[in-house]
């Protein structure tokens, strides 16, 4: 990947230093070997401090949101990220010519979790990626492992490696086998009724509503969200599980349709709620209802719930 | 046996939304046409069935509804052409999605009502008062407090 680095930076500065952008959003190294933090620079000369690493994982586009540019902004996509940039697009939430997209085939990150649970994370510097291969760096010595064994569950499972949306693509397009996303939602479908539900009211208990998974969402891009309206109240504060209970079939359903499935917000809730069974539950029974239909991947593809046939199959009348 | 005794009891809650212009006429019709159904249905005015969100159904089973229905014109007879079509989609998704998180889906339903079938009306809401009965309180999705 360290060739993919140099690229990175190359393009930065010269977007910056030729005045077509006036910010370029990337990662940055922090202080500890798993994190790479969001970078905002104006500076042409900060752009040797851009990375791309194995855990360049944030998806920068969703902070487009914040920034009001005059020029433009570059930024970097992952196959993920571009689903995601596309379905901003789509909601009207991002204006494509003050972007200028720097496209990234990405074959997989790597999640800090599997490390620390391989147990390589004591005492490591450094994780580099090389080929197939992760090359864990310590004071003394190295060691190297498979890396997709060390993989977000969202890579594992992702379809769209190569971003769907760019102006200019930084690298070779990767082979993508993804494995099947709806086994778990297909599992859970088989269950007992009771057993379905305690099995939600328990990850539901947990949660905090802490909103990081709303708002690392890119189809979670309202200007004003119902969560947040103190009138009328829908969501109130309470710790009070039919509140966490409305919190997450609300964010699920305004979702539906749109949510690109990134897996962001699986991978941000700090207490490992499994949300993208939420939405692949949403996404599985629009596909086999209404078609097959991948958010965020053909912006002329007309959006399941924003249309409908006279002939759709009925609701059910509770029989 | 006072277990038994207060599940004889139980006289569940039903909140209906009905579209203005079939489903809350025929409800109307009914009533003129002195048809009987449960005082356990508390109906509610929609000008369309596309007017109600998800939020209107899970509030009312937060507060204590035991069963929501929510009623429309028949597909294809909107008073705003295509609302039900739309609802159609977005109300399926969310009963199959509300069974997924373990919820019995006779508590949530939908039905097309014209405002010419007061009986069906009537119908329709003793079956769903009767049925609800049955599956006992609701305590899924409601507030403790
Ligand atoms: S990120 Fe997790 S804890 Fe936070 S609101 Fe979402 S589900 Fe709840
Ligand atoms: S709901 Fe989750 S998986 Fe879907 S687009 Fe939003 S962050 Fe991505
Ligand atoms: S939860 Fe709903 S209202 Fe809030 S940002 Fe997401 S889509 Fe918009
Ligand atoms: S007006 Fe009756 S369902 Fe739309």
């Amino acid at each position: 990947m360290k060739q993919l680095s140099e690229i990175l930076k190359e393009v930065a500065f010269g977007s910056l230093s030729s005045g077509e952008a006036e910010m370029v959003i990337g990662w940055q190294k922090g202080p500890f070997w798993w994190q790479s933090f969001p970078a905002f620079i104006t500076d042409p000369g900060g752009t040797g401090s851009l990375i791309w690493d194995p855990f360049s994982v944030s998806n920068l586009s969703k902070y487009l949101l914040k920034e009001v540019p005059e020029k433009k902004i570059a930024l970097f996509l992952k196959g993920c990220d571009a689903l995601g940039f596309n379905q901003m697009l789509r909601d009207g939430r991002v204006d494509r010519e003050k972007v200028l997209l720097f496209g990234i085939p990405c074959d997989g990150l790597v999640d800090p979790a599997r490390v620390e649970a391989a147990g390589l994370s004591k005492g490591l510097l450094q994780v580099k990626k090389e080929q197939e291969e992760l090359i864990f760096y310590y004071k003394k010595g190295q060691r190297k492992a498979p890396a997709r064994d060390f993989y977000y569950a969202k890579c594992l499972s992702c379809r769209y490696p190569n971003p769907v949306i760019y102006d200019q693509m930084l690298g070779e397009a990767v082979p993508c086998q993804p494995v099947e996303r709806f086994a778990d939602v297909s599992k859970l479908e088989t269950t007992p009724l009771e057993e379905r539900f305690s099995y939600w009211s328990r990850h539901f208990s947990r949660c905090i509503r802490c909103f990081a998974c709303r708002n690392v969402c890119p189809a979670c891009s309202c200007r004003e969200c119902i969560f947040d309206l103190a009138e009328p109240r829908w969501l109130g504060k309470a710790n009070e599980l039919s509140e966490t209970q409305f919190y997450h079939i609300t964010r699920a359903y305004h979702v539906a349709g749109r949510c690109v499935d990134c897996g962001e917000c699986a991978r941000i809730c700090p207490v490992g709620i499994p949300l993208a069974e939420l939405n692949r539950k949403f996404i599985k029974d629009i596909n086999e209802l209404y078609g097959e239909y991948d958010a965020g991947a053909d912006l002329d593809k007309e959006a399941p719930l924003l249309t409908f046939k006279t002939d759709d199959p009925d609701v059910s009348s509770g029989s | 046996m006072p277990v038994n005794l207060k599940l004889q009891s139980f006289e569940p809650l039903i909140i209906a939304f009905c579209c203005n212009w079939c489903s809350y006429a025929g409800g109307d019709l009914a009533g003129t046409s002195r048809m009987t159904y449960p005082a356990n249905v508390r109906v509610i005015r929609v000008p369309c069935s596309s007017r109600v969100s998800s939020n209107f159904i899970l509030r009312a089973f937060q507060r204590g509804a035991d069963g929501v229905v929510v009623a429309g014109c028949h597909p294809g007879d909107c008073h705003y052409t295509s609302g039900n079509y739309f609802a159609r989609r977005r109300f399926l998704l969310l009963q199959r999605f509300l069974e997924f998180l373990g919820m019995e889906p006779e508590r949530f339903q939908v039905h097309w009502i014209s405002a010419s079938e007061g009986n069906r009306f009537a119908a329709v809401m003793t079956e769903t008062t009767d049925k609800i009965r049955a599956l006992g309180p609701n305590r899924k999705l409601r507030d403790t407090r």
